[in-house]
C-alpha cells in the first residue's frame, strides 16, 4: 500500500485455547444445503447421531434420510438395509438400537459419514467476531466426511454369489495381494490367476511384524498401513450426543471460544521464527 | 422428388402453420401442442429437418408455471445474443444455456431479468455460502410451511415424470419429455428451468452454477481483480475465467456494450465485493437478526503460517515455569489498548506443544498452557488491506482466501460428556501471511544482532 493509507479501524485480537484441543473443522461434502435432518425424517422423530472413535480419531455423523416414496427406492432400501447389517456385523460396527427394526426387515435409513483426518497446513485458527472484538481459537483437527458405502460392497458380494456370475455390476478392483483376503472363497472363483500371484509372493517372508498374520512380501509401510486398520477396526465406537447449532450444548461450548480476559498476553516468538522455521531452509 | 416437392409445397403453406396454430393452440390442452409442431412444419422448404418448436406451456399450477414461464422468455433471446440461437423451446427447457446453475447472491441481484428473476426463494439462496451461516438457516424451502411445501416443488404426478423435470441432461429429457407428453397424455409439460432445481425440492439435485459470469467478469475493471474473480468463481470455472479474463482484458471496452445493462451493476459490486467482504467482516457491528437463539456471530477461519507465535500469559504460577526450557525474557510488546503491565516470564503455549516439558510439570503445564487474552489487533486500512499486529512485533498482512464451496462445521468435540457440539458454520476464510517488510527487517536486525544470539545455531542458519 502505497501512499497515505490510512488507518480506519482497529479491533482488537484476543486468543484463548480454552477448548484445546477438542475444537474441530468439519467439512462435508454439501453444496449448498446445510447439514440437517430432511424435513421429511424430522417429522418422524428423527435426529443426526454421531460416534467417535477417539483413539484412531475417526468420526461418523449418521444423517437420516429422505424416504419419501417420490425420492427413494423403498424396496432397494431394503436389500442396502441388509447389506448393510451385515456389513456392520463383519466391521464390529453395528448400530446399538436394533430394536427398531425387530419384526421388519432393515433398511437404509440414514448417510453415514465417516471422517478422513486431513492434515491441515499450517495452524489453523478460528475466528469470531463480537463487539468489536476478533477472539481466536486454534483448531486442532480438520475432518473431512464422506458417506461410507461399504454395504454396497456387500451387497453385490451377495448378489454375486447368489448369481454366480457378474450380472450387471462390475467385478470390484483385483484385490490387493497384500492385504488378507477377508472372503477368500468367492474372490476364488473369480481370479484363480490372481490367487495364484498370490501363493508365490507369499513364499518369500513369513510371520513377521509384531506378531499379526501377514501374508507375507510387505513392506514396512504396508504393515504400519494395515497395523492401523486393525487397529481402528478393533476399537469400539463410542456413540456421541450430536448437538446442532442451536442446542443449548453448542452454545455453552460456543461461548468458550470466547476469550473473556483482557489481559495482554505477552510473545514469546519473533516473525523471523517463521522463516527460520521452515524445514529445510 | 415430387414427393419433397408437395412435402415442401405443403411446408411453405403451413409455414406460418405451426407458429399459427401454435398460438392459437396455446389455450388448448398442451398435448395437442407438441403433437401438432411433430407434424406440420416439420421439414423445411429444402426438406431438412425443420427446428421444432415445442410450446412449453404448463398445464398444471398455473401460477407456478406461470411465472416460470415467463422469465424463460427472456431467456431466449439472452441465449441467442450468446449465440446459441435454438429454437425457443429447447432453449427454455434448458434455461438457454447447457447447465444449470444455482444463484449466488450477487449474480442473482445483477441479472434480474435472467432465469434469476424466477422468485424469492432464489435471491435468498447462496450456494457459495456467503450469508450468514452460523445462523443455520436452512435453504431449500424449510419454511413454516415447509411440509406442506415439500412436495410441492414437484408435480403431481408419479415418478416417471419427475425424473423428466429434475433430468440432468436437458437433450436426452427434452425427448422424453415430448415422448412422455404422447404417452401421458394428462400430463402437462413443466417448465423447470435448471438453475432453479434446487428450489425444488429437499432432495433435488445441486444447480451448478453458470458460466455466464465468465462473460461478465470481462467487464470489471482489470486492476487485481483476477484472484477475487477466481474466489468468485470459486470452483472448476475458476481457472477457465482467469485465462479468458486475460486474454479479454484487453477487450474490456468492447465487451461492455454487450452485456451493459448486467455488467455495470456486476463490476460495480463484484469489484469491491472482496475488499469489503473483509472490511465488512471486520469492520462492522453486527446487526442483530431476528432468531434470539441463533448465534449472529459469523465465523471465521484463519490459516496461519507455522510456527504461530507462542503467547504468554503475565501471571501464570511461577512455579511451573522454572522447569520450562522455553522461557525466555520477552521483549517489550506495546500492542494494543488494553495493555497490563506484568510482563512477567511464563509460558504457555497454543499449538505448538513444548519442546521438552519436565514430566513433572506436565499436569501444571497443561492447565497454564490455556491462555487467554489480548494478543494484538487488527488494522484496517483505507485501501482494503488488513494487517494484524501482535507482540514482537510481528505483523501479518490478512487476505481472504478461497472460499469454500462446501459446507464447513466448527465443532466442538467434547469427550467428557460425548458430545459433538456444532458451534457454526465457517464461510469465510483468511490467510494471514508475514509482512514481508517487517519480516525482512527483523531477519535483517537478527543477522546484525548484538552479542546474546551467538550461542545459537540460528545464527549460522541465517547465514547458510
Amino acid at each position: 500500500m502505497d501512499g497515505e493509507d490510512r488507518l480506519v479501524s482497529v479491533i482488537p485480537v484476543h486468543f484463548t485455547n480454552a477448548l484445546e484441543p477438542n475444537l474441530h473443522l468439519h467439512q462435508y461434502p454439501l453444496l449448498t444445503r446445510p447439514l440437517e435432518v430432511p424435513p421429511s425424517a424430522a417429522a418422524s422423530g428423527k435426529r443426526i447421531r454421531a460416534r467417535v472413535k477417539p483413539k484412531v480419531k475417526r468420526l461418523e455423523v449418521h444423517v437420516p434420510v429422505d424416504t419419501r416414496p417420490e425420492v427413494w427406492n423403498a424396496e432397494r432400501s431394503k436389500e442396502l438395509g441388509a447389506a448393510r447389517v451385515e456389513d456392520d456385523k463383519e466391521k464390529n460396527q453395528e448400530l446399538p438400537k436394533v430394536k427398531q427394526r425387530e419384526g421388519e426387515e432393515p433398511r437404509l435409513t440414514e448417510v453415514r459419514m465417516r471422517s478422513e483426518q486431513v492434515p491441515q497446513m499450517g495452524v489453523y485458527v478460528l475466528g469470531v467476531l463480537r463487539e468489536g472484538r476478533l477472539h481466536l481459537h486454534p483448531i486442532s483437527e480438520t475432518h473431512q466426511f464422506r458417506p461410507t458405502l461399504t454395504y454396497m460392497d456387500m451387497h453385490t458380494r451377495k448378489t454375486r454369489r447368489t448369481r454366480g456370475d457378474d450380472s450387471d455390476e462390475d467385478d470390484g478392483p483385483p484385490p490387493d495381494p497384500d492385504e488378507p483376503a477377508p472372503t477368500p472363497a468367492p474372490k476364488k472363483e473369480k481370479k484363480p490367476a490372481v490367487d495364484a500371484k498370490e501363493v508365490q509372493v507369499a513364499v518369500r517372508k513369513t510371520g513377521e511384524g509384531s506378531g499379526l498374520q501377514f501374508q507375507g512380501g510387505l513392506t514396512q509401510v504396508r504393515r504400519d498401513m494395515l497395523t492401523m486398520i486393525h487397529a481402528e477396526e478393533d476399537e469400539r465406537w463410542d456413540d456421541y450426543e450430536y448437538c446442532g447449532g442451536e442446542t443449548a450444548e453448542a452454545n455453552e461450548a460456543f461461548e468458550h471460544v470466547f476469550s473473556t480476559s483482557f489481559r495482554e498476553l505477552e510473545c514469546k516468538t519473533d516473525i523471523t521464527s517463521l522463516l527460520k522455521d521452515v524445514p529445510g531452509l | 422428388m415430387s414427393e419433397q416437392q408437395q412435402s415442401s409445397g405443403n411446408a411453405g403453406a403451413s409455414g406460418s402453420g405451426p407458429s399459427g396454430s401454435g398460438a392459437s393452440s396455446s389455450t388448448n390442452p398442451p398435448k395437442v401442442i407438441p403433437s401438432l409442431a411433430k407434424k406440420q412444419g416439420d421439414v423445411t422448404r429444402l426438406g431438412t429437418q425443420k427446428l421444432k418448436f415445442v410450446p412449453t406451456l404448463p398445464s398444471r399450477r398455473a401460477k407456478e408455471e406461470v411465472k416460470k414461464e415467463e422469465p424463460p422468455a427472456p431467456t431466449p433471446s439472452t441465449s441467442t445474443e450468446r449465440g446459441r440461437g435454438r429454437g425457443r423451446g429447447r432453449g427454455t427447457d434448458r434455461g438457454g444455456r447447457g447447465r444449470g446453475a444455482a444463484p449466488r447472491p450477487p449474480p442473482v441481484e445483477l441479472t434480474a431479468s435472467g432465469p434469476f428473476a424466477m422468485g424469492p426463494a432464489l435471491a435468498g439462496t447462496s450456494a457459495r455460502r456467503t450469508a450468514p451461516r452460523s445462523n443455520f438457516a436452512p435453504i431449500v424451502p424449510q419454511g413454516p410451511g415447509a411440509a406442506a411445501r415439500l412436495g410441492a416443488g414437484l408435480t403431481q404426478s408419479s415418478a416417471p415424470s419427475l425424473k423428466r423435470e429434475k433430468g440432468a441432461d436437458a437433450g436426452k429429457k427434452e425427448e422424453e419429455r415430448e415422448e412422455d407428453v404422447y404417452s401421458d397424455p394428462d400430463e402437462g409439460v413443466e417448465i423447470i428451468d435448471m438453475e432453479n432445481v434446487r428450489q425444488m425440492d429437499w432432495m433435488a439435485p445441486e444447480s451448478l452454477r453458470k458460466e455466464r459470469d465468465v462473460g461478465k467478469k470481462d467487464k470489471k475493471k482489470s486492476k487485481d481483480k483476477v484472484k477475487k474473480e477466481e474466489r468468485e468463481d470459486g470452483r472448476g470455472t475458476g481457472a477457465t475465467s482467469a485465462e479468458a479474463m486475460d486474454v479479454d482484458r484487453q477487450d474490456t471496452p468492447g465487451e461492455e456494450q454487450v452485456n451493459m445493462a448486467n455488467a455495470l451493476d456486476l463490476s460495480e459490486s463484484e469489484d469491491e465485493e472482496e475488499l469489503e467482504d473483509i472490511i465488512d467482516d471486520f469492520a462492522q457491528t453486527q446487526i442483530p437478526t431476528e432468531e434470539a437463539n441463533v448465534r449472529q456471530e459469523r465465523l471465521y477461519f484463519f490459516q496461519f503460517p507455522q510456527p504461530f507465535p507462542v503467547f504468554t500469559s503475565p501471571d501464570s504460577e511461577n512455579a511451573a515455569l522454572k522447569g520450562h526450557p522455553q522461557s525466555e525474557e520477552g521483549g517489550a510488546a506495546a500492542k494494543s489498548e488494553d495493555g497490563s503491565a506484568g510482563k512477567k516470564v511464563s509460558f504457555a503455549d497454543d499449538t505448538k506443544p513444548p519442546a521438552s516439558a519436565a514430566p513433572g510439570d506436565k499436569a501444571a503445564e497443561a492447565e497454564a498452557r490455556k491462555v487467554d487474552g489480548v494478543v494484538g489487533q487488527l488494522e484496517i486500512y483505507e485501501s482494503g488491506a488488513v494487517k494484524l499486529r501482535m507482540g514482537n512485533g510481528i505483523v501479518m498482512d490478512v487476505t481472504a482466501a478461497t472460499q469454500p464451496s462446501f459446507l464447513q462445521h466448527a465443532v466442538y468435540v467434547d469427550g467428557e460428556h460425548k458430545r459433538l457440539c456444532v458451534l457454526g458454520e465457517v464461510n469465510r476464510r483468511f490467510v494471514v501471511t508475514p509482512d514481508i517488510e517487517t519480516l525482512l527487517t527483523s531477519m535483517e536486525l537478527a543477522d546484525n544482532p548484538p552479542t546474546f544470539e551467538l550461542g545459537d545455531g540460528l545464527l549460522t542458519m541465517d547465514t547458510a
